[in-house]
């Protein structure tokens, strides 16, 4: 890790490049370039409370020296576990100047959840929210001191201002270097082992150098955020706006859809992000014809193939906006291609064409290139590609050969470079803007008495894109349907609770005794 | 059984899946305490339009309506009564 005067750095910076002419590729510097040069400027809202570059840039540093003073070293991993909110934001970026990487964990996750990736990361501290008991008991039960946020959100005074380190704000901070872990974001379940996407600050800053070259975001752009930044899409847009010293307005949920819609409005917001549900909702109930959305510039849209009908309804709805339809995946740190809206028209359907520093390759079974238009698996390689997955050699070299990211995702480039997207080589169900591993719910619904066996699938859903489905079958006393996903409440994040549980005499195997998943959804095989 | 009650039973059946009375307060956030999502909150409001016959206008659709037992039973009654 190269030292370098932070106070320094921060007055000097206006692009990315220190005076020894080395590229400075870490975002952990973004908030103090922006508040050297517009220290008033507003980087985030949340609600009634603001905070601008300057007091961003100073509380990330406060935050940073507390966390030294509670002993996180330089490669340490710090596990954070809030959702949506000012302090959340602080977080990311004191933790990287404190030199270590963030390990974003899904606040809404259980105990269950927490304590096998607090272990899996090897979690120096976790930051949560007061009051969070599955945070507090797996910090607890894995031995992981705890930093809190109070749950109320009043005043942004996080971290204290009389803590100890504040003292200290002179001192200097070494930026990290661009190989240095920045995060860990767990893409899978917690049975067996963890999955844990390591994403260096390179291949953060290269991520977001590319995406603002096709966004073209500016300072004066503003974005109403309802994507959690916990996920690599949510991180991502936060990150891109905060580099371009953009406004970032966090809205909690979509609950109330038309709320977002007020908020676009009274913000008068440029941008605004989602997955198909997401639009879906704004199109049902957002009332998007009642409010003056005129100030809107872009949509971006991933996670997930969005119907055309509902692409072509969003645009009638807000046409002067221009839609970039993408496709990335956490590994990739977010996106690896792009749809230019100027081809939404000829190309609907395609996930468009691979992002700047992004090569896209479709194989054929034994790894030879794909030609044009023929099915294959999508292969990816850029500098924002995984350094691997955390501590998991074996599931690394599965996926990172040669230098290119075996992504999974199967389709074909047509003969101008579009992807076409065709299914996924993953039993995972995607429903809304979350991802859902089967074996997960499997297990838990197998814990109880009564269950012989359990199979858990994705089901379409017009609205979530899926909805978790069981399928279980009988063992003597078996539960009600409403005892299992009591006990699935308990035991699970509320997106992963079955909406569907059907009894079922067997299970549709294979000869070798594997689940014919498809076949439990009457999926033609 | 009570306005409130029927309400009560409805989110402890089809949300927190149990009869424990006990697991709802009339005060507990809905949505705070992640006990309702965007697709529940379509479920509770289709149980209110079935069950009293009214209608939820899509602006009335808002936290200070629908985030507890009390607020729900108060809107309820404001409907009935307009």
């Amino acid at each position: 890790m190269a030292a370098r005067p932070w106070l320094a750095i921060a007055a000097r910076h206006a692009c990315n490049d220190d005076d020894t002419g080395i590229r400075v590729t870490t975002l952990a510097a973004n908030p103090a370039k922006i508040a050297a040069i517009d220290p008033g400027r507003t980087a985030i809202q949340d609600g009634a409370r603001r905070i601008d570059y300057a007091t961003l840039s100073r509380a990330a540093i406060r935050l940073a020296l507390t966390l030294r003073a509670e002993g996180v070293q330089i490669g340490d991993r710090v596990a954070l576990i809030l959702p949506n909110r000012i302090e959340a934001v602080i977080a990311w970026y004191g933790i990287w100047l404190a030199g270590a990487a963030v390990v974003p964990l899904n606040a809404q996750a259980r105990e269950r959840d927490f304590t096998p990736w607090l272990k899996h990361s090897g979690a120096r501290l976790a930051i949560h929210e007061t009051g969070h008991i599955d945070a507090e008991s797996a910090a607890t039960e894995v031995g992981v001191i705890t930093l809190t946020v109070p749950a109320a959100r009043d005043d942004v005074d996080w971290p204290p201002p009389d803590s100890s380190a504040d003292s200290a704000s002179e001192q200097t901070l070494p930026l990290p270097d661009s190989d240095a872990l920045a995060a860990i974001l767990y893409t899978s379940g917690t049975t067996g082992a963890p999955k844990g996407v390591a994403l260096s600050h390179g291949n953060l800053a290269a991520n977001v150098d590319a995406i603002l070259d096709y966004l073209q975001l500016t300072d004066d752009d503003s974005i109403v955020t309802v994507l959690p930044f916990y996920y690599s899409y949510g991180a991502s847009v936060l990150h891109t706006h905060l580099a371009a010293g953009a406004r970032v307005v966090i809205e909690d949920n979509l609950v109330f859809p038309h709320l977002i819609t007020q908020a676009l409005a009274r913000e008068q917001a440029t941008g605004f992000s989602g997955v198909p549900s997401t639009f879906a909702l704004l199109l049902d109930r957002g009332q998007l014809d009642q409010h003056d959305l005129s100030s809107l510039r872009y949509l971006t849209q991933a996670g997930g193939g969005m119907a055309p009908a509902l692409t072509r309804r969003l645009r009638e709805a807000i046409p002067q906006a221009r839609l970039f339809v993408m496709y990335g995946q956490t590994e990739a740190s977010a996106r690896l291609t792009c749809l230019a809206p100027e081809r939404l028209d000829d190309k609907l359907g395609s996930v468009g064409r691979a992002i700047k520093g992004v090569s896209i390759e479709v194989r054929r079974e034994d790894g030879s290139r794909a030609d044009a238009n023929e099915h294959g698996e999508v292969w990816a390689r850029g500098d924002n590609v995984m350094t691997g997955y955390w501590q998991a050699p074996e599931a690394t070299a599965a996926t990172l050969v040669d230098g290119w990211l075996r992504t999974g995702d199967l389709g074909h480039l047509d003969a101008e470079g579009f992807l076409w997207l065709a299914g996924r080589r993953s039993d995972m169900i995607k429903t809304g803007a979350h991802r859902v591993h089967p074996a997960d719910v499997e297990e838990v619904i197998a814990e109880m008495p009564g269950v012989a066996e359990v199979a858990v699938t994705g089901i379409d859903d017009a609205l979530l894109g899926q909805v978790v489905a069981a399928f279980v079958v009988r063992a003597g006393d078996t539960p009600t349907e409403m005892a299992i996903k009591a006990h699935c409440r308990q035991r699970l994040a509320i997106y992963k609770i079955p909406k569907r549980i059907d009894f079922v005499d067997a299970l549709p195997k294979t000869a070798s005794g594997k689940i014919r998943r498809a076949a439990l959804t009457g999926e033609p095989q | 059984m009570t306005r409130r009650q029927q309400i009560k039973q409805f989110i402890l059946g089809n949300f927190l899946f149990t009869d424990d009375e006990s697991a709802l307060a009339d005060d507990t956030s809905l949505i705070q305490d992640g006990i309702i999502d965007s697709t529940g909150i379509l479920e509770l409001i289709m149980f209110l339009e079935e069950t009293w016959s009214i209608t939820v206008p899509p602006e009335d659709m808002t936290p200070a309506h629908f985030d507890s037992l009390v607020s729900i039973d108060q809107y309820l009654e404001s409907r009935l009564a307009g």
